[in-house]
């Protein structure tokens, strides 16, 4: 392996090293304004390495897999002056099962994913001739090399899929955007299903539904939970914590959210965007539990912030960064949380997150989609809206939770959830 | 690489093919906290054919330029999947050109730990300025792309696109109160913008210590006065998305909301892009399909009256292409992109833009804005309320939204200097991001603003 190399050639002058290789060949179609637009293949190529020198640390990358000697090269360069390391690469580790390829994906043709998109974009066109449809079918199967200093030699393979539609209505100035899609390891994916649920999204919005300014309850469909989970991703990132950014950072073991949260990250499951047997350091992947209870169990870690730290990685190397986040459901069915609803907001998708302070848990956003609950029904879409809160307030004034969590994108899978108040700013 | 282009785009049987390569040389470190987090280095190369046949396109990406043949083989297969109807794409008069870059100060020759001491410096800054900064974050970045471009029109130009950015961040911390503050500077010109930037590291620093004891804004509906810094970003999100054609060409509804001559603000209203403003991010001679950049007034004296397209945009508007066609790398295609975005001065003194105001809010610097078309937001660092005429507290997490058909026609002042802050980030656009752009205005008043937040 070409990475074996790599490692050969650094150790000549270095006390430790990484080295990846990764290739990936992928395809994809696009539909635009109603139209197959353009057809695309794209092959690359990228080699990384990390090196260990008199305890620091440099790295360099390329997608030249032929320039061993430069990337070595220029990555003792950075060694010299780079930053103290506070780990050791780790020796070979059994990893857990967990399924990342799918022989299906590979046959599928273009044309195959011209009739997906071509079938979404009727579905859509059968609701509404009136919206402009965009819509795409991707597939991509990729190999990573790996391996280490301390023995660690690997290769794995991954596949990828993933359909998505929307579209644009306009009625006067009104224009409202909304759409679907899902991707992940595997081919499966009911292409059906993705259509119906973006003709859903329209359908709830075929009424603008006036709304006054206050504070009021907010159901967070999957997708809007996304607008909470920002600043959790922030504020469990182990770096974070370390250095003292994250507002969670001293309180392992404190209760931060209402006892129904629980909140996990979990690398495990078969076929989900995040998942893998081993993280980008070589290390074994492992479900890590980060709210249960309400109560801050684990931060999240790589080796080098793990040293830094005095504690170990959790896997989630090289950044802190989750792989998939899965939300444990409640027991109320979605329809039930609308229907007793007096009054309040159904949030699904927003404009302006991560502006700001996020990790401080503010927030402050536009309802791009987002829809009027009356009287427990949904009764039309909001417009020219602020949603403004605190992740971490919010948290403590959970309502209720569904007892149904659904992909929102492939690496999160969480339920509805619903904030007793929330502050709304209308026009 | 002149001759391999011109050879591989003889193997085109399609009715347009261009092969667009790019070399590039990158590098960086980055301070968190005490410590350097990340230094090192990057070289890559790769490229992209793009085949037009019967109006459909295909496109083939690569990093391995050994195939480069077999590359232009396949966009083709994949533009004759994909075509069915007729092509339409604008004219241009091809040109063979080569553009240098000359920076005063090279940063190809600064080693790593001349580049890496730089930041240090601001870093010990922001970590001494008060026992109140929890950590820090300081990241230096540079890159040079080497761009080679060929169609099969005849065109050939070689493009060189240096760029190297300093962000500087301050997080402070009270408690659970966590607040941040942060300047960035990024340029063309060479290592020399990345340096002395003492002022703004403190600046940073200041800034997420006196927001500890900043209130949040009150939500709610305000006069605002945005600072050329956020005038720009304002721009940028509340109309300059929506003058992008690739929104507009093939939308009948649309085509009638923005027909030119329309009404979108006031007479003092002036909207321009301009990708030939020497020194700014947004700036190129050419764009990536080697049609010249120049200045499109969008709107001019409030009235509509251009956008910004690429080649195909522009022929099935029947207008003319502005050279708005930008990729951020050789991963991507060329799609309708802003360059250098600004409001135009107008004559009002930033004294009278507050003078008459009872309740408003003084919205300063930017983080960020983002838009739907119709509806937009865009965020300020921090802001101070406007009382009784006069500048009061400070306040923080200041969010402001608008709607495109409402919000430009609430401008009532327009102030004087153009200014162009010379910050890095970038706009995203279509999985694109960031596309180095610039953002430019004076101080600006908008009636009637709604501002997210609690309510009292």
């Amino acid at each position: 392996m070409i990475v074996n190399r790599l490692i050969e050639k650094a150790m000549e002058k270095a006390q430790g090293a990484q080295a990846s290789l990764g290739q990936s060949e992928s395809t994809d179609v696009s539909f635009e304004n109603d139209r197959l637009k353009s057809a695309q293949s794209s092959q690359s190529t990228g080699m990384s390495i990390r090196i260990i020198v008199d305890g620091k640390l440099g790295s360099s990358h390329t997608t030249d897999i032929d320039d061993v000697d430069g990337v070595v090269a220029r990555a003792l360069e950075a060694a010299e002056f780079g930053s103290p390391v506070h780990f050791e690469f780790p020796g070979p580790q059994e990893g857990p099962d967990v399924r990342v390829y799918d022989d299906a994906v590979v046959p599928v043709t273009k044309g195959e994913m011209v009739r997906i998109g071509e079938e979404m974009m009727t579905l859509v066109k059968e609701y509404n001739p009136h919206i402009l449809i965009n819509a795409r079918t991707g597939k991509s199967v990729s190999s990573i090399q790996f391996a280490n200093s301390s023995g660690i030699a690997y290769s794995t393979e991954t596949t990828n899929f993933a359909v998505g539609v929307g579209g644009q209505w306009i009625r006067g100035t009104d224009i409202l955007l909304a759409g679907h899609g899902f991707g992940w390891k595997k081919r499966e994916i009911d292409h059906v299903e993705v259509a119906r649920r973006a003709i859903r999204l329209f359908t709830m919005a075929e009424n603008i539904a006036p709304i006054k300014s206050g504070d009021m309850p907010v159901v967070f469909t999957p997708e809007g939970v996304k607008v909470l989970l920002l600043a959790l991703i922030l504020g469990f990132d182990g770096k974070n914590v370390f250095l003292g950014s994250s507002p969670l950072a001293g309180k392992l073991g404190e209760k931060i959210a209402d006892e129904t949260f629980a909140l996990t990250d979990n690398p495990l499951l078969d076929y989900a965007n995040g998942s893998g047997t081993y993280d980008g350091e070589g290390v074994p992947h492992q479900v890590t539990p980060l709210i249960e209870g309400g109560v801050v169990k684990n931060f999240l870690y790589d080796l080098d912030t793990a040293g830094r730290a005095g504690t170990k990685t959790t896997g989630n190397g090289i950044g802190c960064s989750p792989t998939n986040l899965v939300i444990k459901e409640g027991d109320t069915p979605f329809e039930e949380i609308v229907k007793s609803t007096e009054e309040g907001l159904l949030v699904h998708n927003v404009l302006g997150l991560g502006q700001g302070n996020p990790i401080s848990g503010e927030f402050s956003v536009n309802v791009q989609l987002g829809y009027k609950i009356e009287k427990g029904d949904i009764v039309g879409r909001v417009k020219d809206v602020m949603l403004a809160g605190n992740t971490y307030d919010a948290l403590k004034n959970i309502a209720v939770i569904g007892d149904k969590a659904e992909w929102a994108g492939g690496s999160l899978l969480t339920p509805p959830i619903q904030i007793a108040r929330l502050s709304v700013v209308a026009k | 690489m002149r001759e391999r282009i011109e050879k591989a785009l003889r193997k085109s049987d399609a009715e347009y093919t261009e092969i667009r390569i790019e070399a590039v040389t990158s590098s960086w470190a980055n301070f968190s906290g005490e410590e350097l987090d990340s230094i090192g280095s990057a070289k890559t190369v790769g490229g992209i054919v793009r085949a037009l046949v019967k109006g459909g396109w295909g496109y083939a990406t690569f990093n391995d330029l050994s195939a480069l043949e077999n590359r232009v083989k396949e966009a083709c297969e994949s533009a004759r999947l994909v075509g069915k109807e007729e092509s339409k794409f604008a004219e241009v008069e091809p040109v063979v050109d080569e553009i240098t870059a000359t920076m005063e100060k090279d940063f190809r020759q600064i080693s790593l730990s001349d580049k890496r001491s730089v930041i240090e410096d601001y870093n010990k800054i922001i970590l001494g300025y008060h026992d109140r900064i929890e950590t820090s974050n300081v990241a230096y970045s540079d890159s040079f792309r080497k761009v080679w471009y060929g169609n099969s029109e005849g065109t050939y130009i070689e493009d060189e696109r240096p760029n190297a950015g300093v962000s500087l961040s301050a997080t402070a911390r009270e408690g659970d109160n966590v607040q941040r503050g942060s300047e960035s500077v990024a340029g063309s010109a060479g290592f020399q913008v990345i340096e002395g930037l003492q002022e703004k590291a403190e600046a940073a620093a200041r800034r997420s210590v006196d927001l500890l004891s900043a209130p949040p804004v009150t939500g709610g509906k305000y006069t605002v006065i945005i600072n050329p810094r956020l005038a720009g970003v304002f721009a940028h999100e509340a109309f300059g998305h929506l003058s992008e054609s690739d929104f507009v060409y093939e939308n009948e509804r649309l085509k009638e909301l923005m027909v030119l001559g329309k009404r979108f603000g006031s007479d003092i209203l002036n909207i321009i892009d301009d990708g030939t403003i020497r020194g700014l991010r947004g700036t190129h001679k050419y764009d990536d399909e080697g049609v010249k950049t120049r200045k499109n007034y969008l709107i001019k004296g409030g009235i509509l009256v251009g956008r910004l397209h690429s080649r195909e945009t522009a022929a099935k508007m029947g207008e003319e292409p502005t050279g708005n066609a930008r990729a951020i790398s050789y991963q991507h295609q060329p799609i309708v992109r802003m360059t250098n975005t600004y409001i135009d001065r107008g004559d009002a003194a930033f004294e009278d833009t507050i003078r008459d105001v009872k309740l408003g809010l003084y919205a300063i610097d930017m983080v960020g804005g983002q838009t739907s078309m119709e509806m937009f937001t865009f965020s300020a660092a921090y802001g101070y309320m406007v009382r009784d005429g006069k500048i009061g507290e400070l306040v923080r997490d200041v969010v402001l939204t608008g709607n495109v058909f409402e919000t430009l026609m609430n401008i009532d002042m327009i102030c004087d200097p153009v200014e162009w802050p010379p910050v890095g980030g970038g706009c995203g656009k279509g999985g694109q991001s960031p596309l180095p752009v610039a953002l430019g205005g004076p101080h600006v008043r908008i009636q009637e603003v709604v501002v997210g937040g609690r309510q009292q």
